[in-house]
């Protein structure tokens, strides 16, 4: 690599293989992004074309409805109580949401404001819970939740998830960021550190918080195997156990199964389709969970 | 902002990189998070660990018996404990060539897409990232069922039987496989074309002109400069892998047929919440537990020295 120093921009951009070859190299990526694109996107089109199929045609294999029918949704809607669960569900990971991205902004301003003793011990204690699988807490967990008398609750889906790793370790990362030169010219006009917090650097972060909580809100209302362990009854059910419930009782009726999968995807989908850059971001600067 | 200060602690202009002694309002900010992480999280951990040397069935005013460590000696004979281990890494290695090598290959090789299609794919292979798990547990189930799914009359129509993509007991775990690589496929693929697209052009220009091959250019730029997200996907792939299955296991074999798609952390749900045996779920987590705190220590170590820091 001798020619590190050459402007290459126009250089780059000229071909160096015969247009013909070139051709057929790019009509090749389209085919395999095309191949992947539909192994990963044809399983949800099945789920909303199947959901709306009469129930005659439930077995049909066209690629599209030869008709629409609503009928699976009624039906999905009078075996469970959809509406209520659904209401659960954005209750559940809203306030997770809210109450994630509050002790995390908390935490995240004690270790980017102050240098303490053990700050270091208690940044890895923060970051080490990620690894502890959730599987290998589940069962104190379950009886704390028993002891405190919340089994079968939707506070109890939210209680344990009052604070998270991920965001603190996000938000930390962002307000290192912070230029010190701010915080300390809102300290000499008499702000404290309260209010530094809220109307300083807060307002300054909206795009990490924004995408933080994106990335809570999503995982939350996906959330399978805590609201497993606790749930109960379908009043006071998620919709994914919902659906699981809704599997169990009658497991091969597929028109409202997939009526039901679709009405709980929708919420997601449409964040996606209004926001789809923003959670495409969220997800890749987190990594993945 | 005339409002009187919350605060007055207006002690030293500088404010990082200063070591007082102990102070208490980091500690304020601190207490929501510390206290629910220890609740949830450290306590029961050392929970999990008192009752693995215990026998009870979960029932509160049944007697816990203390048996030292019999608990570990009985899931170490045990012939389902091993067969799950086994699984546990099948399902790592299964996983691995499509949560990391297929989509590598993909970013490398469709790295010059035009940008407006390379967006269209992107919005498109994401998709299955934010299904739940259980929503697709349920559509693939729809789609591999035997009598009616689509991929069977598929087969059907190419003149083959049906296939038991989740009742027999040679498929199902390479099913229950696909299914989790299906909602990582194309989120790895972003990671890397990310990675790859911040790759300086002009080193890969440089060699272009001194003559490297694609093939070279690959292997001689791109893959040392992808190394850390390589590690990366890979150690998210083995810590988290097998857990990323659960909900399909759960939803569509039920750790079936004959066992053939348990893994550790079915296990271990199975143990505490299908037997209700206590101390046995326990010892499980506190061997899953140590087993992945040693992959993932092992794993940060090689990281830390095969990353290629590009600054």
């Amino acid at each position: 690599m001798t020619t590190d120093a050459f402007a290459f921009p126009a250089v780059a951009r000229m071909p160096r293989r015969p247009a013909a070859i070139l051709r057929i190299n790019s009509v090749a990526c389209h085919t395999v992004m095309v191949l992947l694109s539909l192994f990963c996107l044809f399983p949800v089109y099945w789920m909303i074309v199947t959901s709306l199929r009469p129930a005659n045609q439930i077995f049909d294999t066209t690629l599209w409805p030869t008709s629409v029918s609503l009928g699976n949704y009624v039906h999905a809607m009078q075996a469970i109580p959809i509406g209520g669960m659904l209401a659960n569900t954005f209750i559940v990971a809203a306030l997770v949401t809210v109450a994630q991205l509050f002790t995390g902004l908390l935490a995240a301003y004690a270790f980017a404001r102050w240098r303490f003793r053990g700050d270091r011990l208690v940044y890895t204690l923060v970051a080490l819970t990620w690894l502890v699988p959730f599987q290998v807490v589940m069962i104190p967990n379950y009886l704390l939740v028993a002891h405190l008398g919340i089994l079968d609750s939707i506070s109890a889906l939210i209680v344990p998830h009052l604070a998270a790793a991920l965001g603190v370790l996000m938000l930390a990362q962002a307000m290192r960021s912070f230029p010190a030169e701010v915080i300390e010219a809102a300290r000499m006009d008499g702000a404290g550190n309260w209010r530094i917090l809220w109307e300083v650097i807060v307002p300054s972060l909206r795009g990490s918080i924004a995408s933080l909580a994106i990335l809570i809100f999503i995982s939350t209302w996906n959330e399978y195997f805590w609201p497993l362990l606790l749930s109960r009854s379908p009043e006071n059910s998620v919709i994914q156990i919902g659906i699981q419930m809704f599997m169990s009782a009658e497991g091969n009726a597929w028109g409202p199964l997939m009526a039901a999968a679709t009405l709980a995807s929708l919420p997601i989908l449409a964040i996606y389709v209004l926001l789809q850059r923003q959670v495409v971001q969220s997800f890749m600067k987190s990594g993945i969970r | 902002m005339t409002s009187i200060p919350l605060d007055v602690p207006r002690v030293s202009p500088v404010i990082r990189r200063r070591r007082t002694g102990w102070i208490i309002s980091p500690w304020l900010y601190l207490l929501p998070t510390l206290a629910t992480l220890l609740l949830w999280v450290y306590w029961p951990l050392l929970e999990a660990l008192r009752l693995s040397f215990f026998q009870w069935n979960m029932v509160p005013d049944a007697p816990k018996t203390f048996v030292g460590l019999d608990n570990y000696l009985s899931i170490f004979a045990l012939p389902k404990f091993w067969q799950a281990i086994r699984n546990t890494g099948i399902y790592i290695a299964g996983l691995l060539p499509l949560a990391v090598a297929i989509p590598l290959a993909i970013a490398i090789y469709t790295h010059d897409l035009p940008p407006r299609a390379r967006n269209i794919y992107r919005a498109v292979i994401f998709v299955p990232m934010i299904i739940a798990p259980v929503v697709a547990a349920a559509v693939w189930r729809w789609l591999l069922d035997p009598g009616h799914g689509l991929v069977n009359e598929a087969v059907t129509l190419s003149g083959f039987k049906p296939v038991q993509f989740l009742q027999n007991p040679d498929y199902a775990i390479w099913t229950i496989i696909v299914l989790t690589g299906w909602k990582l496929i194309g989120f790895s693929t972003l990671i890397f074309s990310a990675a790859n697209a911040n790759i300086n052009p002009s080193l890969i220009e440089a060699a272009r002109m001194d003559g490297a091959s694609r093939w070279e250019i690959i292997r001689d730029i791109r893959l040392p400069m992808l190394r850390t997200t390589i590690l990366f996907l890979v150690l998210m792939t083995v810590l988290l892998g097998a857990q990323w299955s659960f909900a399909y296991i759960h939803v569509l074999t039920g750790g079936g047929p004959l066992g053939s798609t348990t893994n550790i952390f079915y296990l271990l749900w199975d143990f505490g919440f299908s037997t209700l045996s206590v101390g046995w779920s326990s010892a499980a987590a506190i061997i899953l537990f140590l087993g992945f705190g040693v992959m993932a220590f092992v794993l940060f170590r090689l990281m830390d020295r095969y990353s290629f820091y590009d600054n």
